[in-house]
């Protein structure tokens, strides 16, 4: 055998093992305890399996992925398209519209907020999607600002920072990744940092409504409400017309009630099957004393924010509203409708308009 | 609930546009059931003296079609700012974002497609404003399938939509035609600026197309990218709709010149965006303090227009037909039809803006009335000028008399009419008349004012106008004004029996020396 001979033969054995790794790659996962991360590699080996045209495999991933967690859109969307690659459209269709279903139900951000908190789902595929692209894409900042958005807006926040600390070395100083980065900071309660990667980021664009509300936040949390509301008045001054909700929120966040008032009858008008655009106009109308008329709460509002309807009508005792809040962000929201606004300044996360509101409120009763 | 943004210009971009345009419009306009719903076509930057495209195709379009059509036209005016940055004559970026501005603000979607695509609803008989009426907010994209360029050119009958739908849905099976190409995120499948269905709200927060993108391609790839970011997920719509292209690979589109191609960076417009947002077009994207003309197929159509024109300044004609000679020994006799005439003179206007002003001097009193009456009668609304120095005693509301230097410089284009004072209407034409010495003092006036508007067109263009101005030229064909005018004019040899002679002030008027040795080449 020839030297050349040798190593080609060497190297197409070390080819064809690595053809075999990238056929079958381990997913370690599917038989991890958490349900969470067992579900998403199942999911992931799904995919695999549907790529490689093992379809009955994949189906049966996506199956025992969605069993253990229902909610898992991905996983219901790929189990329809499965069938229908498979023919049976049938039995596809009500599935791809539970999917979409699934990932509409799901609350989004504040529409002032940086668009990263408005997303909804696991984004799992698109997780996987950017982990096979950044294998060939070395010099490119999308899949790392793409995967970074994906962790934090599911709150796992000091593996977005990585992500954004990779993508500032391949475009450094790039504002949109420094604002990014800074709300993975604010997010780990790492405030000094964040302001410094948000004031870096204005400078090069200062007219970036969305990386303003990061800063005020940050400054809110810091205790600085001062700056805080700079920002938020240089945001509300930026916002264009057509985003009444987001000017709205803005106001609410200034304690500005007077300023959210038309905001919130243009955003029930635009978006009037969201129940939280007339629970603030409700707010705000109690907040400046005024009568709260009809209380009409848009049809099929789900169980929370429903109590606070209920409580602003007086049909719900504030025990009962508190007892109905299952979470930390209810919990805020609820003591922030009964005026228990140092509670809401102490306990809430920053980034809810209950807190920013309530601090508002505090100093202006100092 | 939904508007469609597509562009294109009135060339010929790729193999038989004509018919794959008329298919596609027709066949997007047979999914749409909403009222509001849209097809809004950007015709930029169509020579002046052209219809847009949908007008000089509109026989082929369906009654539905042309009600849910609006065309906004950017006139070459508009685009010339840009003319040295790119070498393509139509741009994406600002036609789709100039459509988006002009939406209507009603519709909850918008459909980005290309001329050449047809979507067939997976549940036969649902419309696309149905499908698209029930959908979570998102940003969506189908895969795109090819219809082979056989298929299409043969079988499609281009007024027939249902029916053309139909046979897709057999052959879609029958052919296999249907294969999902899946490409990297975000660009969910390959072809993507096919079908990309985008809430109008987003597509204003995150300030449209990018408009730096002027060398071609990847538009559609930045657009994924910055909404991909911006909400997250990029969600299919197979479940409900499939959309077909119909190939044109026989001949490359003008865009297309194999690994020659010039493009936008790929790297900079897709794999390095990192914001969905871009804050250096947020106040311009779209052009929105440019006045953007929009064209209808469905009513006030350039025909109605000319109709109306003409119908005002001549009577119809009482006899079976009339007659004229271009025998050479008539050279010298400068009579014409102004009956006949008109129509042609009117023909060069329609596709001009309504608001242009044209400068008008001829030797015909007659001629510039009849004109100017068609002129308003085609909803023309800008002024007829016409300068003192023609001496004419004109009594009409469209014009406007005064100092030919300053009309000059007011113009927007030019129209010169070289025949007798003399010729009164229903005078025998083309018999051997000679002009009178008032005739060829009237004459030399015009062809003075003719030699000074071409020779400096570039140089008293109105303020801030940087395209040239078109002359027409009437009674200039066969005649002795013909090397006259085509000495200053760049204009096509046209037939005898339209009168009329057009085209750009050339850019050095073509020398008698230059004739000689022009002459000297074709004998020697």
């Amino acid at each position: 055998m020839s030297k050349p001979g040798f190593l080609k033969s060497a190297l197409e054995g070390a080819s064809v093992l690595l053809q075999k790794q990238a056929r079958h790659p381990g997913f370690p996962d599917v038989d991890a305890a958490d349900p969470e991360r067992r579900g998403q590699a199942l999911y992931r080996r799904g995919r695999h399996r549907m790529r490689a045209g093992e379809i009955e495999s994949a189906l049966e991933d996506f199956d025992r992925a969605i069993e253990l967690l229902p909610d898992f859109a991905e996983a219901v969307v790929s189990h329809a398209e499965c069938l229908d690659m498979l023919g049976r459209l049938a039995p596809a269709k009500p599935e791809y519209e539970k999917a979409r279903q699934l990932w509409a139900e799901g609350r989004v951000g504040a529409p002032d907020r940086c668009y990263l908190f408005r997303q909804q789902g696991r984004l799992t595929f698109e997780v996987e999607s950017y982990e096979l692209a950044l294998k060939h894409i070395k010099t490119g900042s999308f899949p790392l600002s793409a995967s970074g958005n994906a962790l934090l807006a599911r709150g796992r926040a000091e593996e977005a920072l990585r992500f954004y600390d990779q993508g500032l070395k391949v475009k450094e100083k790039d504002p949109a990744i420094l604002a990014l980065k800074g709300e993975a900071l604010s997010m780990l309660g790492r405030y000094r940092q964040a302001v410094d990667a948000f004031s870096s980021s204005l400078k090069a664009n200062p007219r970036a409504p969305e990386t303003l509300s990061g800063r005020a936040i940050a400054f809110a949390a810091m205790g600085r409400l001062d700056k805080a509301r700079d920002d938020w008045r240089q945001q509300l001054s930026l916002l264009p017309e057509m985003q009444p909700a987001a000017r709205a929120c803005v106001a609410l966040r200034l304690g500005d009630y007077e300023a959210a008032l038309p905001e919130l009858e243009r955003a029930i008008a635009k978006a009037p099957a969201d129940p939280y655009w007339p629970l603030y106009r409700l707010t705000a109308l109690k907040r400046l004393g005024r009568p709260l008329g009809a209380l009409s709460m848009p049809a099929g509002t789900a169980a929370w924010p429903r109590p606070l309807f209920d409580l602003l009508a007086g049909h719900a005792t504030p025990d009962a509203v508190l007892a109905a809040a299952t979470t930390d962000e209810r919990r805020a929201e609820a003591l922030f409708q009964m005026e228990r606004f140092k509670e809401v300044a102490e306990r809430a996360p920053p980034a809810m308009i209950e807190y920013a509101a309530a601090r508002n409120e505090l100093s202006r009763r100092r | 609930m939904f508007s469609v943004i597509i562009y294109g210009r009135n060339d010929s971009h790729g193999y038989n546009l004509h018919k794959r345009a008329a298919i596609s419009f027709n066949a997007l306009a047979e999914v749409m059931s909403d009222p509001d719903d849209e097809i809004l076509f950007v015709d930029y930057n169509t020579p002046d003296d052209h219809p847009t495209f949908p007008e000089a195709i509109h026989d082929t379009l369906t009654d539905k079609a042309k009600r849910h059509m609006r065309i906004l036209r950017v006139r070459p005016e508009q685009h010339v700012h840009l003319k040295s940055k790119t070498h393509l004559v139509a741009l994406e970026s600002q036609s789709r974002n100039v459509a988006l501005r002009r939406s209507n603000p009603k519709n909850r979607w918008i459909l980005y497609t290309n001329t050449d695509m047809l979507l067939l609803s997976r549940n036969e008989g649902e419309s696309l404003s149905d499908i698209l009426g029930a959908l979570p907010d998102g940003f969506y994209q189908v895969p795109r399938f090819e219809i082979p360029e056989m298929l299409w050119e043969a079988a499609f009958d281009r007024k027939d939509p249902a029916g053309n739908l139909a046979k897709l849905r057999d052959w879609s099976m029958r052919f296999h035609l249907n294969q999902v190409v899946h490409n990297f995120m975000p660009m969910k499948y390959d072809a993507l600026g096919d079908f990309q269905a985008v809430l109008r709200d987003d597509m204003f927060a995150i300030h449209g197309f990018d408009e730096s993108m002027i060398l071609g391609w990847h538009c559609d790839s930045n657009l994924a990218a910055r909404l991909a970011l911006y909400r997250g997920r990029v969600d299919t719509l197979m479940d409900k709709a499939f959309g077909y292209h119909c190939d044109h690979t026989r001949v490359a589109a003008a865009n297309n010149k194999g690994r020659k191609t010039t493009m936008n960076s790929h790297d900079k417009y897709i794999w390095n965006v990192s914001s969905p947002y871009i804050p250096e077009q947020a106040e311009t994207w779209g052009w929105p303090d440019v006045e953007i003309e929009e064209v209808r197929l469905d009513r006030d159509t350039s025909y109605e227009r000319y109709t109306a024109g003409l119908s005002q300044a001549i009577e119809p004609a009482t006899v079976p037909f009339t007659s004229t000679s271009c025998e050479w020994h008539l050279f010298d006799d400068l009579t014409y039809d102004l009956s006949h005439t008109l129509p042609f003179v009117c023909d060069q206007m329609l596709t001009y803006p309504r608001s242009t002003r044209i400068m008008v001097v001829a030797s015909r009193a007659e001629f510039v009335s009849r004109f100017a009456t068609a002129w308003r009668g085609m909803g023309l609304s800008g002024r007829v000028l016409v300068p003192h120095e023609c001496r004419l005693d004109l009594d009409h509301p469209a014009i406007e008399t005064g100092r030919y230097a300053d009309l000059l410089r007011r113009t927007d284009l030019f129209l010169f009419e070289f025949g007798l004072a003399s010729q009164k209407d229903g005078d025998p034409v083309r018999t051997g008349r000679e002009a009178s010495p008032a005739d060829r003092k009237q004459l030399r006036i015009v062809e003075r004012l003719f030699r000074q508007a071409a020779s400096t067109e570039p140089a008293t263009r109105p303020p801030g106008r940087r395209t040239p101005r078109r002359f027409i030229g009437v009674n200039v064909i066969y005649n002795k004004y013909w090397p006259t005018f085509t000495d200053y004019v760049g204009a096509n040899i046209n037939p005898f029996c339209s009168q009329v002679l057009a085209g750009f002030a050339l850019e050095a008027p073509m020398t008698m020396k230059e004739k000689i040795l022009k002459f000297r080449k074709r004998a020697g």
